[in-house]
């Protein structure tokens, strides 16, 4: 019940379409504070200096891609235990479950509902705090 | 949901507006791509390409463009598994991305939906509106004990009953709960309807109506008028005879979405069977899919396809003896065989046809082509095949069909290493009901017997009119003894029933054989005890299910 609030949050992102709508959403909605990088690279410098509470990285992205700067990132003394939530498109369930094996918390489908993004954060930040505790 | 400010509605437009506006471009590059295979093609290119769908896939749904994301992912799919197969692209595999590409272009309209949907948000309805509960029946009537009777009586066919002593209480229920039905049984003063006005007023509040179901002892014209005024669908003279009010609440409740139609795909290349699947998954079809076709009887049994989507040219043997093949085998006389082919030769397809299939699709094919075209024969398929293995009577599989499947589901039972259970019932004492009460009265029987199974058992469950008064129940995944005590409950709520015979009550029951797999290894000896088991419950007494091997 008593999970840690939920402020800060990172989104890797290399659509600049989608970070706009992305920013509007869980700034507007969600309320949140929240920064945006384009890149794997430019997320390992931002993180010494943002300390996110939680990371929104999408999967497909050039060079690279989110599940090698999720192992960057753990690499991070910042980042070693930040919770992550992979931004892909449809997934099959076996394909959450690979994700989640990599160290993922949860994923969120993509294309997502700028109205309703928020609220999946909030409910899979709830849900993930309530079983770790 | 947070009261959000005027302003966020504003952002969110001019996003959307700068998505459509860059939209044209965005498809104009992939275009261009595209064309590049004829100078330039190399898996580099095909990366790019297969990046740039994949954006319009993630993003196209977010600024409401939902048609755009769905085809657009169709298509990255498509290409991730040519990108997989690496290996240079085939004529076929060219074609189907240039038709892709196409519908792709055309989605470049935003749908309605789903920017009503942002601005019924943004306007801060909570609630969703509230979805109609199929199995629920609202019934109003004013003594409680002649209610909770009848409510038992409808329950025991897999309704959830509840009851309501007056119209004012419906009322309250109706705005929380929308009831499959609703059934109005109220004796005024003179002897005839109260609570119309109540009634007719919670149907006119209402855009969709609900349907209501009128009890009543009159049976004069100027009564039924008045029934038909306040919206109802049907009306019933007491006393009742359940099955029909039962059979009515059935046509009134039936399923919105038939079970999917189930496409077996014989097409030797990999992608483009792949293709074809997802094609019609996203149609909400099922399908299975054969890249060998000499694997095909296995699937052709097991799967039961409405339909065979085929290619001719295939490397070990062609569409056209495979079609043969199945044609010889009397089950499958009926099923519907469809080519697709490059062949536009109006001979050649003739021959074809004369060898088993039914129609010919020209490769490549839309995909909106491919769905209405697969729907419509699946569609006759079905209705055919339903007069072949179902009973006119109940609908129940008959008696060849559910041996059929008896092997069918046993055999799936043994590779799968999972139980399965098979029961035999039989009405007990059926011949004096019928010498008693006439055939009609027989049949009546039967069918309520069948729809109690049908509404309590399993849709993976097979039920079959074995014989007059016998039935058949397969239940796959299931141990002799879950078997039993789901047969026990059966069978005391059929004993419950009442039926009506010219204002007289009476009950009937049945008695029940059970036998498992894997005691029984076998078709011939799961039957057997079976019937050993329902013979031994009919000498101790009848109105009992037995387990075979616990005699």
């Amino acid at each position: 019940m008593s999970s840690p609030g939920l402020v800060r949050i990172l989104y890797i992102e290399d659509e600049p379409d989608i970070q706009a709508i992305a920013r509007l959403a869980l700034v507007a909605v969600g309320g949140f504070t929240v920064e945006i990088c384009s890149s794997g690279q430019e997320a390992l410098q931002m993180v010494t200096s943002f300390h996110p509470d939680l990371i929104l990285l999408d999967v497909m992205m050039p060079e690279m891609d989110g599940p090698a700067t999720l192992k960057a990132l753990r690499t991070l003394p910042e980042t070693t235990r930040t919770p992550v939530i992979f931004m892909t498109a449809k997934v099959q369930s076996h394909e959450v479950l690979q994700y989640k094996e990599m160290g993922a918390i949860d994923v969120i489908s993509k294309p997502f509902d700028p109205m309703t993004l928020s609220s999946t954060i909030c409910s899979i930040w709830a849900s993930y705090h309530d079983h770790s505790s | 949901m947070t009261i959000l400010p005027d302003s966020f509605q504003k952002q969110l437009t001019a996003l959307r507006e700068t998505y459509t506006q860059q939209l044209l471009n965005k498809l104009q590059q992939i275009e261009d791509l595209w064309a590049e295979r004829h100078v330039n093609w190399n898996n580099r290119t095909l990366a790019a390409l297969h990046r740039m769908i994949h954006n319009l896939a993630g993003s196209g749904a977010t600024f409401g463009f939902v048609t755009l994301s769905d085809r657009a992912f169709t298509l990255e799919r498509f290409l991730r598994t040519i990108m997989e197969a690496d290996s240079p692209l085939t004529l076929e595999e060219e074609a189907q991305v240039s038709a892709l590409i196409a519908v792709l272009a055309e989605a470049t309209q935003p749908d309605p939906l789903p920017s009503s949907r942002l601005d019924a948000c943004l306007l801060s309805h909570p609630s969703p509106p509230l979805s109609k509960n199929n199995r629920i029946i609202f019934l109003v009537k004013e003594d409680p004990v002649l209610a909770r009777d009848m409510m038992l009586q409808i329950s025991y066919f897999g309704y959830t009953v509840r009851t309501f002593s007056n119209p004012s209480e419906l009322r309250v229920a109706v705005n929380e709960t929308i009831p499959a039905a609703i059934i109005v049984d109220l004796v005024s003063v003179d002897g005839g309807f109260a609570g119309t006005e109540t009634i007719a007023s919670i149907q006119h509040d209402r855009e969709v109506p609900i349907p209501i179901l009128f009890i009543s002892v009159r049976s004069d014209l100027a009564a039924r008028l008045l029934a038909v005024r306040a919206g109802g669908y049907a009306y019933f003279t007491k006393p009742v005879e359940i099955s029909a009010l039962i059979d009515k609440l059935d046509t009134l409740t039936a399923h919105q979405t038939p079970d999917p139609y189930r496409i077996l795909i014989v097409e030797d290349e990999a992608t483009l069977a792949a293709y074809y699947a997802l094609t019609l998954e996203q149609a909400g079809m099922l399908t299975s899919l054969v890249t060998d076709p000499l694997h095909v009887m296995q699937p052709l049994i097991e799967f039961r396809p409405d339909l065979i989507l085929m290619d001719i040219y295939m490397p070990s043997c062609t569409g056209l003896e495979l079609a043969a093949v199945i044609r010889q085998l009397e089950a499958y006389v009926s099923i519907p065989i469809v080519y697709l082919s490059m062949e536009s030769n109006v001979d050649k397809q003739l021959i074809a046809l004369s060898l088993g299939g039914d129609d010919f699709l020209m490769k490549p094919i839309h995909p909106d082509h491919l769905v209405k075209s697969v729907t419509s024969r699946a569609q006759r398929s079905r209705i055919l095949r339903s007069f072949m293995i179902r009973d006119s009577l109940t609908g129940l599989l008959n008696h060849t069909k559910t041996k059929e499947q008896l092997a069918i589901e046993l055999s799936r039972a043994q590779r799968q290493n999972l139980p399965l259970a098979f029961a035999m019932i039989d009405i007990d004492r059926f011949k004096s009901v019928n010498d008693t009460y006439g055939h009609t009265m027989g049949d009546r029987i039967i069918k309520s017997l069948a729809r109690l199974l049908q509404q309590r058992l399993r849709k993976t469950d097979c039920i079959g009119r074995y014989g007059g008064e016998e039935f058949a129940v397969i239940l796959p995944n299931t141990d002799g003894k879950t078997a039993s005590l789901v047969l026990e409950e059966l069978r005391s709520g059929f004993a419950q029933i009442r039926h009506q015979f010219t204002g007289q009550d009476f009950s009937v029951t049945f008695s029940c054989g059970v036998a498992e797999f894997p005691r029984c290894p076998d078709v011939a000896s799961l039957s057997d005890a079976a019937d050993r088991a329902l013979y031994t419950a009919k000498s101790r007494g009848r109105n009992q299910v037995l387990l075979a091997g616990n005699a």
